[in-house]
């Protein structure tokens, strides 16, 4: 296992080029030369409309997907070249929901660790601590197909720790989730951020980015259009006085600019840029 | 050469297959192990009945001894193709299994071997119950149940890579339809199975000879049966399995990773 201040995140200069064919021109530039680094015990989030290009970097830097040019490491290790090595340290929650149906709740989380080379017996142990974390201790033996959206979606989550990973991609994890269990899942998280694991996260949620996340990148076209810490893109952008929106007609709030303000200014997903005062 | 690791990898992918099998034995003894045996009932007892003896490549033998050995054959071909196919496209395409442990340090390529492996042991078991079968019988000879593994073997995995080739090709579960009529049971009507393949004309033959599984019922039928080797068995059984594994790892392959 390498070392905690070892175990960061490096995305250097990443393009992913998608080709219809090999050896054929590309036909999309899914992600241009995107560059950042996340620390251990840092939260980085990757905002941006769909079709950003959020879940193709994601793929790219678990090494499931090969990169066109640009370098993934993680604790030093290339994850296209060394990718044994660098995923023993990887946690991924991907968007999509890849639970193995053939397992109850519980081993479904055991028969996970044994491809981290962790023992059945200790994969076991923590699963049980896990569920109970989690809240799903009472549908441990069930099978997964029992489970409701939000109850896979938190299993998900859960499975990805269960290697007790360094680093950490979540790929909306919080989708489909109501308020209560977003809380439960936000905590867990931070808890984990505190054990030193650095944390990629994609969110749609601004709020979600603005709570947890240290530094967020605009992902917008394949391209990073800013990155920083919340607050200083809320400034910088925006500014730091109150925004003035019609939210129905005659209704008009004034409240502090927030992420979401940033976001649509940036991505140019509404070209007005909202009344502010700096 | 592989790595110990990817070997490591391989086999852990196996053993998750294992771990659902132990999990649902009777399940698995009845879908895997009870057709075989209702064909050799129903073809064996039945059909066997009214036709008594054949004689193919100049040897006579009872007919439940010659379907015995075909359907040695006909198991390594359901088997092995439905559950690489049927089974690879759920695994593939609604669990997505492949996509959650390729990000793991087992990668794709190991995932693949893992699936094909598993199939090729389940269709291979199979086959050796039948193989038992017509020992219990009086039908083979007991040294038919060693001699039969190594063509069990190659022939699970050709069947097993034609099945996860064709999931790697359907865009859904119903497309896989088209191999299946198209190809599986062609095979299992016209390449030896029920009858021996010289009273086809001799046009429809040559193109049984082409298919994979013809070369597979003729080594049956030498192995259990001692009927003469044929040579051309060989070169086209390696050569379908080698190409049709290719095939189906870089299907699959170029169908996940973008």
């Amino acid at each position: 296992m390498a070392d905690r201040e070892d175990s960061r995140l490096i995305v250097a200069r990443l393009t992913k080029r998608y080709h219809l064919r090999s050896g054929d021109p590309p036909v999309l530039e899914a992600v241009s030369d995107i560059s950042f680094e996340i620390a251990p015990g840092e939260c980085f989030g990757l905002l941006g409309p769909n079709g950003a290009g959020k879940s193709t970097t994601i793929q790219c830097i678990s090494g499931f997907y090969p990169a066109s040019s640009g370098r993934v490491t993680i604790g030093g290790f290339d994850v296209h070249r060394d990718p044994k090595s660098a995923r023993q340290l990887l946690g991924v929650c991907s968007q999509e929901d890849t639970l193995d149906t053939d397992f109850s709740v519980r081993d479904q989380l055991a028969r996970y660790a044994t491809f981290f080379r962790v023992p059945l017996r200790e994969g076991r142990r923590r699963a049980d601590e896990l569920l109970r974390r989690f809240g799903l201790d009472d549908k441990a033996e069930q099978p997964v197909e029992s489970l409701s959206g939000g109850m896979r979606r938190r299993l998900q989550v859960a499975r990805t720790l269960i290697s007790e990973p360094r680093v950490l991609l979540l790929d909306e994890p919080t989708t489909g989730l109501d308020p209560e269990v977003r809380r439960l899942l936000w905590d867990i998280l931070m808890e984990a951020r505190g054990q030193g694991v650095a944390m990629l996260l994609s969110t749609h949620y601004m709020d979600e980015a603005e709570r947890l996340c240290d530094r967020v990148a605009m992902l917008h076209q394949g391209k990073i259009l800013d990155c920083a810490a919340p607050q200083d893109l809320i400034e910088r952008h925006i500014g730091a006085g109150e925004v003035e929106e019609e939210v129905r007609p005659g209704v008009v709030w004034r409240r502090p600019p927030n992420l979401e303000d940033v976001y649509l200014k940036v991505t140019g997903a509404r070209l007005e840029v909202p009344h502010a005062q700096g | 050469m592989p790595r110990v690791d990817s070997l490591w990898g391989v086999s852990r992918v196996w053993l998750r297959f294992f771990d659902v099998f132990t999990k649902g034995v009777w399940y698995y003894l009845v879908t895997t192990f009870l057709e075989p045996i209702l064909y050799l009932l129903s073809f064996g007892l039945g059909v066997g009945s009214l036709v008594g003896d054949v004689t193919a490549a100049g040897h006579q033998v009872s007919y439940r001894a010659f379907i015995f050995s075909g359907i040695i054959a006909q198991t390594v071909l359901f088997q092995g193709f439905m559950e690489g196919a049927y089974g690879g496209f759920v695994r593939m395409y609604y669990q997505r299994i492949f996509q959650a442990i390729a990000v793991t340090p087992i990668t794709l390529s190991e995932v693949l071997w893992g699936e094909l492996l598993w199939d090729t042991t389940k269709a291979t078991a199979a086959a050796e119950v039948v193989v038992i079968i017509g020992v219990v019988a009086g039908d083979f000879p007991p040294l038919a149940l060693v001699t039969v593994l190594p063509l069990a073997l190659v022939s699970a995995l050709l069947f097993s890579a034609l099945g996860l080739a064709a999931a790697a090709y359907a865009r859904s579960i119903e497309q896989m339809s088209y191999p299946q009529y198209l190809l599986v049971f062609p095979m299992f009507l016209f390449c030896g199975v029920f009858y021996p393949l010289e009273k086809l004309p001799p046009g429809l033959q040559i193109l049984a000879w082409c298919l994979p599984l013809t070369s597979v019922t003729s080594l049956a039928h030498s192995l259990a049966l001692g009927f003469p080797i044929e040579a051309r068995a060989f070169p086209i059984l390696l050569g379908w399995m080698t190409f049709l594994v290719a095939v189906s790892r870089r299907a699959m392959i170029r169908r996940l990773v973008k």
